[in-house]
């Protein structure tokens, strides 16, 4: 045991992998977002600067339906895995200790464990098993499933960390269930909802495998919309969309981690 | 759905019905079209739900293995399909594909006699064309001004040529270059001509430049190749961008390709899949096609409407002494593993 706390970057050579792993993540990714300006048709080759492949982009009307479809499974797939998750994690955190807690904790975290295109295949096969037709509905449905544990995770970590004394206080004072939750819990528990909520939007805006699996006619979203162009050659058109979205996932994963660190800090102060 | 006697009255009623009202039938309703991307142009989808009153709704695939792996773990609800020309022999060896009898529609008769009795649909009564190129290659005619309408380019190049050749980074487009060239026939498992075959390519691996696909274009147009395998849309665009470009029609001959529209089985609307079939073979249609996607239609009498770039450009009409394209079905399995060991063993 150490008298003073580990600290991991008094460590030679720690600078140098930390800088390596920053390249190769993060490099790739620069590298899309540069030629995504590019004036000429080529992805290796710089030839100025233009904003055209990003107009190209846009008003493509593949693009745009993509783009519709990938916002309106989002939405419904965060709003309805954020909903469940909250009522889960309250139950689960907040409830009389069950023998069941365990079991349902592992069931909620299921779509973490296994593998995505287990979850895709199944799926698929379940849906086409009970005559399910294939379209926007079932990716949705699918979405809904592997969100819930995101939206979850947030959601019972905040909760966590908020003593249960506040609703006692309240039921002290003749607030009923409803009110305590209403005008105490959900207030204090709202950072950690918001949280989940991006998380499980941006995870459901970037799947690629399960929804490949299970869209229908009129479901493609952006992931598709993007590996489909692929087979055209790689054009800038693919950086430019890219790097939109991009664009849109980092925006949210920072709102995401800022709400919540925001929370944690205020976390307990006021009712 | 639909009982086989219902869809064969539906089928012939519509025909009718075209041929009398010449065109102007209403099957107000929907059309779901699986095709590649960015592969039919908006002004047609359009043009389209406003002739028959029809909901089109586009989706897009990356590979003909997605289409038949998509296919055949049981996604239905897509009426319209564009598979390339092989795909469509094993579609309809599946039984995924309608027997729809394009060859019975009114337009069908603008159809080039040539791209009728093909390998993957003789008589074509499940597919009609959609868009064909070919895959040969391209030579700088200020480099060499010699004969390039040989494979002699490629394999045993002339010293102006010799280091600036780029082949496409493509197993069957390269090994099947270099069989022609040997006289041999595609998708060979004889063990003494792929000796010879492996030979030949590992002799003329020295006169080449490198293997590039994604950038089969560029490395042209830059200058850095003076010589390259190129697609014959890839090398009009070429060639508009660098004109000393040319593209060459080997005799020992080349590759061709072809996508079609096909019915898929239990297409939900299967009347305006017939419609659409018939509606792509107007030649006005297919030209608007054609001067989207920079690829010949295999439709006759689209002239008038086609962009003169394209009208005129060498890529998309070979001369009348060039061999036909050749179109080559899939290999069996023990041949794509010999042609996998030539290939790694060249790529080393």
């Amino acid at each position: 045991m150490r008298g003073r706390p580990l600290r991991l970057y008094h460590y030679p050579g720690f600078g140098l992998v930390t800088l390596l792993c920053m390249v190769i993540l993060y490099a790739p990714m620069l590298v899309v977002a540069i030629y995504s300006f590019n004036a000429i048709r080529s992805i290796t080759v710089w030839g100025g600067f233009s904003l055209a492949w990003y107009l190209k982009a846009v008003g493509n009307p593949v693009i745009q339906a993509a783009a519709l479809n990938s916002l309106t499974v989002a939405l419904a797939a965060a709003s309805t895995a954020t909903v469940m998750a909250t009522a889960a994690a309250i139950a689960l955190v907040r409830g009389r200790a069950l023998r069941e807690r365990n079991l349902a904790f592992a069931l909620i975290n299921l779509p973490l464990m296994v593998p995505e295109i287990i979850t895709a295949v199944a799926t698929l096969v379940f849906f086409l098993a009970i005559g399910f037709r294939l379209g926007l509905g079932t990716v949705i449905l699918a979405h809904i499933v592997f969100c819930i544990p995101f939206a979850y995770l947030p959601i019972s970590a905040r909760l966590e960390g908020i003593e249960p004394w506040y609703e006692e206080a309240a039921r002290d004072l003749y607030a009923t269930g409803w009110q305590a939750f209403r005008h105490v819990l959900l207030p204090l528990l709202f950072p950690g909802i918001l949280a989940g909520f991006m998380l499980a939007f941006i995870i459901s805006l970037d799947d690629f495998i399960i929804t490949s699996f299970v869209a229908g006619p009129g479901a493609t979203t952006l992931p598709l919309a993007i590996y489909g162009m692929v087979r055209t050659g790689f054009t800038p058109e693919i950086n430019a969309v890219s790097t939109m979205m991009l664009g849109v996932s980092i925006l949210f994963v920072t709102a995401s981690w800022v709400i919540g660190r925001r929370g944690r800090e205020g976390g307990g102060a006021k009712p | 759905m639909h009982a086989g006697f219902h869809r064969g009255v539906a089928a012939l009623g519509l025909v009718g019905l075209l041929a009398i009202a010449g065109g102007r039938a209403e099957a107000a309703g929907e059309l779901n079209i699986y095709n590649w991307f960015d592969y039919l142009p908006q002004e047609l989808i359009d043009k389209f739900s406003k002739e028959y009153d029809v909901e089109v709704t586009l989706d897009t695939y990356d590979s003909n293995e997605t289409l038949l792996a998509r296919l055949k773990a049981g996604v239905t609800g897509y009426d319209i399909a564009v598979p390339g020309d092989y795909m469509v022999k094993i579609l309809i060896e599946e039984g995924l594909l309608e027997r729809s009898e394009p060859n019975r529609l009114p337009n069908f008769g603008n159809v080039d006699p040539a791209w009728i009795d093909v390998y993957w649909d003789p008589g074509r009564n499940y597919s009609i064309p959609y868009q064909w190129g070919t895959t040969s290659f391209m030579v700088d005619r200020e480099v060499y001004e010699g004969d390039i309408d040989t494979l002699a380019i490629l394999f045993d190049p002339p010293a102006a040529l010799s280091g600036r050749i780029n082949m496409l980074k493509d197993v069957n487009d390269v090994l099947n270059a270099g069989l022609r060239y040997l006289g041999f026939p595609r998708c060979n498992d004889d063990p003494e001509q792929l000796k010879a075959l492996n030979d030949l390519l590992l002799g003329a691996k020295k006169h080449w430049l490198g293997f590039n696909s994604d950038g089969a274009k560029e490395v042209l147009v830059s200058g850095d190749a003076a010589a390259g395998m190129i697609w014959n849309g890839y090398g009009l665009r070429a060639r508009l961008e660098k004109p000393s470009l040319e593209y060459a029609y080997p005799r020992e001959g080349f590759t061709g390709w072809m996508d079609n529209i096909v019915v898929l089985k239990d297409a939900p609307n299967y009347d305006n899949a017939l419609l659409f079939m018939n509606f792509m073979m107007e030649p006005e249609n297919a030209a608007a096609l054609s001067n989207f996607a920079r690829y010949a239609s295999g439709i006759e009498g689209v002239e008038p409407w086609l962009d003169p770039i394209l009208a005129e450009a060498p890529e998309l009409n070979p001369p009348a002494d060039a061999p036909a394209p050749e179109f080559v079905p899939p290999c069996p399995p023990e041949v794509v593993r010999f042609y996998d060991r030539i290939w790694t063993n060249l790529l080393k």
